[in-house]
């Protein structure tokens, strides 16, 4: 017999399923992708923190999990993971591949999970979820397996569940999702000074790659200690204003420097703050690999990887400043520069992992743009 | 958003793709079909040139004007020189469309008139169809294509050989599905096909053969601004090496990782963009299983079957979109009109899983190499939609078989494995569902057949499910009680999962009852089974296809059933009654195709023209029924009665269409019938009263109508009696039940013996039907519509063939050209009285037999009839539409021209596939062999017969003839008309009998050896092309295997040289021959509708 599990959410509506992943009870926002490919990179993308993940596609973990990074060191940047740990407090699948036969595949996804501690529950029709989430105003869920006899902890922010449901949104999470210590990466005469709010690897590897030098910052940095030719703020989970000090040091970088910024995904939102826009909080997101953004003044479209909450809103852009991309769907703004410095942001997520790769450029046109300015 | 670099274009030529062959089928009806609606909602003038009347595409709509000509350079030409259109697109007609714009171009036709090409550029479809440049072009953007040498003689392909090493492949440059490649083992082998290659076309491809490698394609959409997106990928169940139109293809890729999935896309990307690609193209890709390395196989610049399909999958309209984006328009400011609200710039999220799976129709052809390999053989496919692998597979695999059995049938007492049982056939699922039964494990199999071991574990589920119902029966010690009290008992979630694993109720009940041993009857076993599990509620979930999987709202009503969920997706509510379903045709087969998609898009018009809901239920990714727009609803489904009753229950009616869908849904009408759905137009008891052979034998007794004498006979001695009763020669239908299936014609007692020996058994309890075979008789067909046993409409055509070539493979021509006036007037009267002695009362086809004005009936299909389209488009009446207006209660109130009124001729012509199936004898007969037809009108007989001929790919000869006709009798017959070989300069060739024939009637000619005998032989005249049309005409009709004609016709077909097996058809291609260079210069091309108007 199939252990079981159930899926709980705010509204009131209870799903049975069958319980995969660690035996733990947990909770958290409830989010969608329709991405059909890339389960290894999303679970272990730290933007998805204290987000319960639904998947659109039916059949999860077909071509199975390859040898995960060593969870010793920070950074070992190991193929198809996007960090060493999973961040989700849970996924939502409508059927889970057992065995899988992929020459990469090292094990299962339910022995993934179970490693990491995250429980998941498959058996769900999880279109049916997906319009549910559509159509509501945000869902908080719970993944209750029969046998757990625990919690999913993470310390300083769920220590025992209850009753209650975990809303990430409230809290700083790039506090828990930000390595704690500052770190070189790669090399090159170029340095980068990353902002990790819970960056993913693909960003260090495509910078790394046009061999520069990475300095990762811890997300509470103070900017001027540091010494580097250029400013990436990274992607990371949750609400950009809940990240306590971060709009104070990255105004320092707006108003009192001149080296080439970029900010992706949650960095492109605290730029946006930083300069004066204001951030709200979308109905569902962009979760998927199929997001269409145009380049504003061409006639240029990119397909694009998309994971956020939050979008910046177009009346409140100050004037020195000026939509670059936007959805061509939704018309939401999805990148934004100033209008003479170089200082730049994007929504999606250039370096994709997982997703399509159509707009890489914007990571190598940023990469060059700091060795310009540093041979200046 | 800046305003796009729309083309000034008011009026526009579209290439359509001809009759429907293997490798070009179906799929270009629904591409040229919407590219026509995108073109016509611009306001722009579409003029189509396809001679393949049974189209959706060829139904005159204002705005169009259809040409129903060859698509060569010469006829087109001549149509632009007409027409002087301003632009035109060959992306949306097949190989047969870009051979035929490419030839425009460089002939200068089109810089002559001013005719712009839009879409893709002539330099890039030569760069993608000749593969040297296409390696050449890869390998500077640094894509890697497998190792590869262009060929242009043997002598360079076997040095080619050579230095790749063994086993290579080796590809045709320019040929559609595939024609003419495959794998070389040996030197040996590599002659073969490198031989016949080479007849074909100028230049073969030596290259790496990449056993065992998955098989990826991706369809790709660029636009002239250069945005690009891919729609979806496919992965192929069977690993490299099988065609990919004989491939089972999954959407999406199913054991790709995101690092390969997004490197194959990319590829696809920056290869399209180097291409400049405009609109939709195709690659394919072979991706290595141990290190994910990759190579380029090919890119298609054009709508292909394989967009076709991905269109179907993935729900975003792509011909419609390429139309557009063909047009000028960007993919930014083009809205994809499935969901309405989001961009057509946008990559379709699938939340399900789409598996195609061809079918063969291989058992139609006797000799033929049932192996699969490079060159594409099946006639047609299905797509089956589900949550999860085993549910599509199971659903794929009854559509393609028309059995609610399915893989659970493929049970087999003593199975055994041979060698080559792995090696990929047309029946290997079942081998391999059959070996898991036998405890084969996926690793094996997988060692055996290189299939990914994901799908084979996949498979394996569903045998583990169906050994747990097996379980089930045998612990029910032989009671059905027992088994129904189990069934009941049992849990909900084993009940999910079965039905989730894909298992139809009729399966369950055969596996049930097979294993307890109980004799019961497995459909109104299952119908409890129904009972039982719905009480469970375990009962199949509505989903939409939305391209977004759900991540927006949409009205899109494009759904399919599973079981692997626990919720219906919101539709809008409906009123009782308020629709009319529809059933499609299914898979195109030999003996229904594309008819009966225009029967049945036409049917779903009308209903919604009448303010009634049509609801369509079909699973054919080729059809023009199953796009987005056809109908209000659309059900990518089974059709079979478990799913039909669950499409009922949910859209609250009961009212059926069976009859616009050809002999499968026909079939299904008793069924449905008992289970009180209201079938419209003609009732149950009309339609089992022409099919049933005995109960309309015995009408036509009643009411005095001549018939062939015909028996069942149950045992060999009274097959003996009623043949010394009547003589040969005879027709033998193998069963009682099947019509049309293996027929054979046996015309002494050796020939009978033998088809007794390989065929039939003869029993009791399987009798086998005997009637007498009528020769040089004309054969009449009356296709009309009746209403309450009334005929109000009825038009007759004849043959060009005697009677004996089966009516889908005949020439028919209305008006008849060579009927008594008597024999019309018997076979109206005949009509009549069956008309009203049946109650027919919907579309009907009859079909006569005439000779010496003595009328017989041969059989009475009570249903809309493959000649539908043809009968309508010639008259200019649509019976299909006025059919529907019966079945929905209107008394229809139809003027139309009869037979005699007409100002012109219509002419069709059978397709014939015949250098795809290897081995098979290219010879017609009682069982029809033809995948098409297509349709000309002229002003007489010869020049509609000549367009005609041309259309099915008959062209004119122009080297030389070879004669090799059978009887004296038949000699004679096509005597008259030899001279115009003289007339047109051709050099006459033939063998011994027939030289000293025409030597003796003083026809110069030269007599060739046979084969094996000394001296310069027929085969090699064929083999190095002095000869490109061959006239065997076989003794009696019957196919004689491994005799010395089926050498010579199997030389010709494979070496491209026209080839006519049919005296009648001889003759009147001979005759009409004598115009053809005076109808070929002088003859001004004119639209349908011009005749029409006449």
């Amino acid at each position: 017999m199939r252990k079981r599990a159930f899926l709980e959410l705010s509204d009131g509506t209870k799903l049975e399923g069958y319980a995969i992943g660690a035996p733990v009870k947990s909770s958290g926002e409830l989010v969608f992708t329709t991405a059909m490919v890339g389960y290894s990179e999303s679970l272990s993308d730290p933007s998805y923190f204290g987000q319960v993940l639904v998947f659109a596609y039916p059949l999860i973990g077909n071509y199975g999990i390859p040898t995960p990074p060593d969870s010793k060191k920070i950074h070992d940047l190991t193929p198809q993971f996007e960090s060493k740990k999973i961040y989700l407090s849970g996924i939502v699948i409508s059927q889970e591949c057992k065995e899988a036969f992929h020459w990469t595949s090292e094990m299962n996804l339910d022995k993934w999970l179970t490693i990491h501690g995250v429980p998941g529950i498959s058996g769900i029709d999880t279109r049916h979820l997906i319009t549910k989430i559509r159509d509501s105003n945000g869902l908080f869920a719970k993944i209750h397996p029969e046998e757990a006899t625990k919690s999913l902890i993470i310390e300083g922010l769920i220590t025992d569940l209850g009753e209650k449901f975990f809303d990430p949104n409230i809290h700083n999470l790039a506090a828990y999702a930000s390595e704690g210590e500052r770190l070189l990466l790669g090399k090159g005469s170029t340095r980068i000074a990353v902002y990790d709010f819970g960056v993913k690897w693909n960003i260090l590897r495509q910078i790394i790659e046009q061999d520069c030098e990475v300095e990762l910052l811890p997300w509470d940095t103070e900017p001027e200690s540091v010494d580097c030719n250029g400013w990436l703020l990274s992607n990371g989970p949750g609400n950009p204003s809940h990240i306590d000090g971060i709009q104070t040091k990255v105004k320092k970088l707006i108003y009192k420097q001149e080296k080439p910024i970029l900010g992706i995904c949650l960095g492109h939102q605290i730029i946006s703050l930083a300069c004066g826009a204001q951030v709200v909080k979308m109905p569902y997101g962009h979760r998927s690999h199929n997001q269409p953004v145009t380049e504003i003044g061409t006639r240029k479209g990119y397909i694009t990887s998309q994971n956020h909450s939050y979008v910046v809103t177009r009346e409140s852009l100050p004037s020195d400043w000026e939509v670059w991309f936007e959805n061509v769907n939704d018309k939401s703004i999805e990148g934004i520069r100033h209008k003479e410095k170089p200082f730049k942001s994007v929504q999606f997520h250039p370096e994709s992992a997982a997703g399509p790769r159509d707009s890489s450029w914007i990571l190598k046109d940023f990469v060059k743009e700091v060795k310009k300015h540093a041979s200046i | 958003m800046l305003p796009s670099n729309l083309h000034n274009v008011k009026k526009i030529l579209l290439l359509g793709s001809g009759g429907l062959s293997i490798g070009q089928a179906g799929e270009f009806d629904y591409s040229g079909t919407q590219a026509l609606k995108a073109f016509l909602e611009e306001g722009i003038e579409v003029i189509l040139i396809n001679p393949n009347i049974a189209t959706v595409q060829t139904d005159p709509l204002p705005g169009t004007k259809i040409y129903l000509y060859p698509i060569t350079t010469h006829w087109v030409t001549k149509i632009i020189a007409k027409e002087k259109p301003d632009a035109i697109v060959g992306g949306f007609g097949g190989q047969t469309a870009l051979n035929c714009l490419i030839e425009l171009n460089d002939s200068g036709v089109l810089e002559k008139y001013g005719v712009k090409n839009l879409g893709t550029k002539v330099e890039t479809l030569k760069t993608t169809e000749d593969r040297k440049l296409f390696a050449e072009k890869m390998h500077e953007l640094g894509i890697p294509t497998p190792k590869s040498f262009a060929c242009h003689t043997l002598d360079e392909a076997k040095i080619a050989a050579k230095e790749i090493g063994f086993p290579v492949m080796i590809r045709c440059a320019y040929a559609l599905g595939g024609l003419g490649s495959g794998f070389a083992n040996n030197e040996k082998e590599l002659t073969e096909i490198v031989r016949s290659g080479l007849a074909n076309t100028p230049q073969v491809l030596v290259e790496k053969y990449l056993l065992g490698w998955k098989e990826i394609e991706y369809e790709v959409m660029r636009d002239s601004v250069g945005n690009a997106i891919t729609i979806c990928n496919m992965e192929n169940f069977d690993p490299l090496g099988v065609h990919t139109g004989d491939s089972i293809v999954v959407t999406p890729s199913q054991s790709l990782t995101d690092h390969e999935y997004q490197l194959l896309r990319n590829t696809s990307l920056k290869m399209i963009d180097a291409l400049e690609i405009i609109g939709e193209c195709n690659a394919q890709f072979a991706l290595c299983k141990e290190t994910s390395s990759y190579y380029v196989i090919e890119v298609n610049a054009r709508l292909s079957r394989s967009s076709a399909l991905a269109s179907k999958a993935s729900g975003y309209p792509i011909a419609y979109i390429a139309a557009k984006v063909v047009l000028g328009y960007d993919l930014l400011e083009l809205k994809n009109p499935v969901t309405g609200i989001t961009s057509a710039f946008y990559e379709p999220a699938l939340d399900y899983i789409t598996i195609k799976m061809p079918r063969w129709d291989l058992e139609k052809f006797s000799q033929v190499d049932r192996k699969l390999g490079s060159t594409m053989k099946s006639v047609g496919e299905v797509m089956a939609i589900g949550r999860n692998f085993p549910e599509a597979i199971q659903k794929a695999y009854r559509m393609v078989c028309e059995d609610p059995l399915g893989l659970s049938k493929s049970f087999k007492e003593n199975y055994e494995e041979t060698e080559s049982s792995y090696l990929p056939h047309d029946d290997r699922l079942s081998v391999l569902y059959q070996a898991m039964r036998e405890k084969k494990e996926p690793k094996d199999l997988n060692l055996a057949t290189g299939v990914d071991k994901w799908f084979l574990t996949e498979l394996q589920s569903i045998m583990t499910a169906e050994k747990e119902i097996a379980a089930l029966g045998q612990e029910s010690f032989s009671e059905l009680t027992i088994i129904k009290e189990k069934l009941e008992n049992l849990p909900k979630e084993t009940w999910q999962r079965w039905k989730s694993t894909g298992f139809s109720d009729e399966q369950i009940a055969h596996v049930l009852l097979k294993s307890s041993g109980i004799h019961h009857d497995e459909k109104v076993f299952s119908l409890q089974i129904r009972k039982i599990r719905t009480k469970k509620g375990v009962v199949p979930h509505i989903k939409k296809i939305d391209t977004t999987a759900g991540e927006y709202p949409s009205h899109s009503n494009y759904l399919y059933f599973s079981y692997a969920t626990q919720f219906h997706d919101t539709l809008c509510d409906v009123k009782e009654n308020s629709g009319v379903i529809v059933l499609g045709g299914g898979a195109y087969r030999i003996g229904a195709s594309v008819e009966f998609d225009w029967c049945s898009v036409n049917a779903c018009k009308r209903i919604k023209e009448s303010g009634l809901r049509s609801i369509m239920i079909n699973c054919n990714p080729e059809t023009v029924s199953t796009d987005y727009n056809t109908s209000d609803r659309l059900y990518f489904e089974e059709l079979n009665l478990e799913r039909i009753l669950d499409i009922a229950e949910y859209e609250k009616t009961k009212k059926i269409i069976v009859s616009m869908g050809g002999q499968l849904p026909n079939k299904l009408s008793r069924s449905l019938y008992e289970n009180g759905f209201e079938i419209l137009g003609h009732s149950y008891e009309t339609i089992d009263s022409s099919e049933n052979r005995k109960k309309f034998s015995d009408t036509l007794d009643k009411l005095g109508i001549e018939q062939p004498k015909w028996t069942a006979v149950r045992s060999k001695e009274e097959l003996t009696q009623f043949i010394k009763k009547i003589g040969f020669p005879v027709l033998i239908r193998p069963s009682y039940v099947l019509s049309g299936a293996a027929m054979k014609v046996a015309y002494n007692q050796e020939s009978l013996d033998r088809f007794l020996e390989n065929a039939s058994k003869i029993s009791p309890d399987d009798p086998i039907v005997v009637s007498q075979f009528i020769t040089d008789a004309r054969e009449i067909e009356l296709d009309g519509l009746a209403y309450k046993g009334e005929i109000v409409l009825s038009i007759a055509s004849e043959h060009v063939e005697n009677a004996g070539i089966h009516s889908g493979d005949a020439t028919t021509v209305v008006p008849a050209q060579k009927l008594y006036v008597e024999t019309v007037r018997q076979v109206k009267n005949d009509a009549k009285l069956i008309a009203q002695e049946l109650k027919l009362h919907g579309p009907f086809n009859i079909q006569f037999l005439a000779k010496n004005n003595l009328v017989k009936v041969i059989e009475c299909n009570a249903r809309a009839a493959r000649s539908f389209p043809f009968i309508s488009k010639v008259v200019g009446t649509n019976f299909a539409k006025h059919a529907t207006d019966i079945m929905l209660g209107k008394k229809p109130d139809i003027h139309f021209k009869a037979e005699d009124e007409l100002n012109h001729v219509g002419v069709k012509a059978a397709m014939f596939s015949f250098s795809r199936l290897k081995g098979a004898d290219p010879v017609t007969g009682v069982e029809m062999s033809s995948t098409g037809e297509v349709g000309c009108l002229a002003k007489n007989f010869d020049e509609a017969f000549l367009l005609s001929m041309e259309s099915s790919r008959l062209p004119l000869p122009k080297k030389g003839v070879l004669l090799s006709a059978g009887s004296y009798k038949e000699k004679i017959k096509i005597l008259e008309f030899l001279p115009v070989f003289l007339k047109l300069g051709l050099p006459i060739y033939a063998t011994q009998g027939t030289s000293n024939f025409l030597t003796e009637f003083d026809i110069p000619n030269t007599c060739l050896a046979w084969p094996g005998e000394s001296g310069y032989d027929v085969i090699k005249a064929i083999q190095d092309g002095r000869v490109d049309l061959v006239i065997n005409i076989p003794k009696n009709q019957k196919s004689q295997e491994l005799t010395r004609g089926y050498e010579i016709r199997k030389t010709s077909v494979e070496h491209s040289a026209s080839l006519l097996t049919n005296a009648e058809k001889t003759m009147a291609y001979l005759k009409a021959l004598h115009r053809h260079e005076e109808f070929y210069q002088n003859h001004e091309p004119t639209p349908l509708a011009e005749y029409l108007e006449r």
